[in-house]
């Protein structure tokens, strides 16, 4: 009898289930930063409203990233549904110990997905991931940099402001 | 409109069976048969996994569970396949252990070939 499903596909279908989810989960991000920039611009921190839309776009980039591996291995992307984005925040600091949440969440799902390749020793999909874990660790340092600017530089006066303008300037070093 | 395909059982391999149904891989048009429901239906790859899909994604504990008199039947149909089936539920229970030994049956012959065929230890 042919191996005919692996002619077909390269990944096995709980993987490609994983990756589906993680298509999701970054469809899921994406929105949620752009729900982060409108609340900004609205409320006048217009610095970090651009930061956010640049890691809307971000988190859009990764989704297709996964989508189209997805499909290179023969697998089924599928198109995600998303609802039940957050649209209003109580603070400007909120907003920023949410994007670190978000960070971390996406982090630990990643990790997980790399956990499943290993056990299933499907070192394909681990090589590919290997990039998204770099990126991990640049995406939360941003973020934890983000909210330590509210602990160095304090919410009093005209704190919330200089916030703003450096949240623009966060950049990670390469090493 | 369906077609109701009748072949010589030989140039099939049994993948899974059941005693009311079972499926069968027809390498030379690297195909199954699903042979269920009074019928044997041709399904290539992508409708398969649709079939399973589809399958698996009816909630029998639901319907087991619903006091309403709505009649417990449900149909099974797939786009882009020729084919669709109207099941009671306990015909989807049966379905669904086919599929289930099936896959379980194709993963196993996966193992195979990579252990035994494609890079021999």
């Amino acid at each position: 009898m042919k191996d005919l499903i692996r002619i077909k596909t390269l990944i096995s279908s709980e993987i490609e289930t994983l990756l589906n989810r993680q298509v999701k989960m970054e469809a899921m991000s994406s929105s949620v930063y752009l729900s982060m920039a409108s609340w900004c611009n609205r409320n006048g921190y217009d610095f970090s409203s651009d930061y956010f839309f640049k890691q809307a776009e971000e988190e859009r980039q990764h989704q297709l990233k996964f989508y189209k591996y997805i499909l290179d291995m023969g697998g089924n992307a599928v198109s995600p549904e998303v609802t039940d984005i957050k649209q209003e925040y109580n603070s400007f600091r909120e907003v920023f110990e949410e994007a670190l949440d978000q960070e971390i969440a996406v982090t630990q799902s990643i990790n997980n997905i790399y956990g499943r390749c290993l056990k299933s020793q499907d070192f394909l999909t681990m090589e590919f991931l290997n990039w998204f874990l770099k990126e991990q660790r640049e995406e939360e340092y941003k973020a934890r940099r983000a909210l330590e600017l509210f602990e160095v530089i304090g919410e009093e006066g005209t704190g919330r402001w200089q916030i703003d303008k450096h949240v623009g300037e966060i950049k990670y070093p390469q090493a | 409109m369906q077609e109701v395909i009748t072949r010589e059982p030989q140039t099939m391999t049994e993948v899974f069976k059941t005693k009311v149904g079972g499926i069968y891989q027809f390498d030379a048009e690297r195909c199954w048969f699903v042979d269920f429901a009074g019928k044997m239906a041709k399904f290539d790859y992508r409708n398969l996994l649709k079939l399973r899909k589809a399958v698996y994604n009816v909630d029998i504990e639901g319907i087991l569970l619903d006091s309403s008199k709505s009649p417990d039947v449900e149909i099974i149909f797939l786009c882009a396949c020729d084919h669709c089936y109207v099941l009671t539920l306990m015909q989807i229970i049966a379905l669904k252990e086919i599929l289930q030994g099936a896959f379980v049956m194709l993963e196993l012959n996966n193992i195979i070939h990579d252990k035994l065929y494609r890079v021999p230890a």
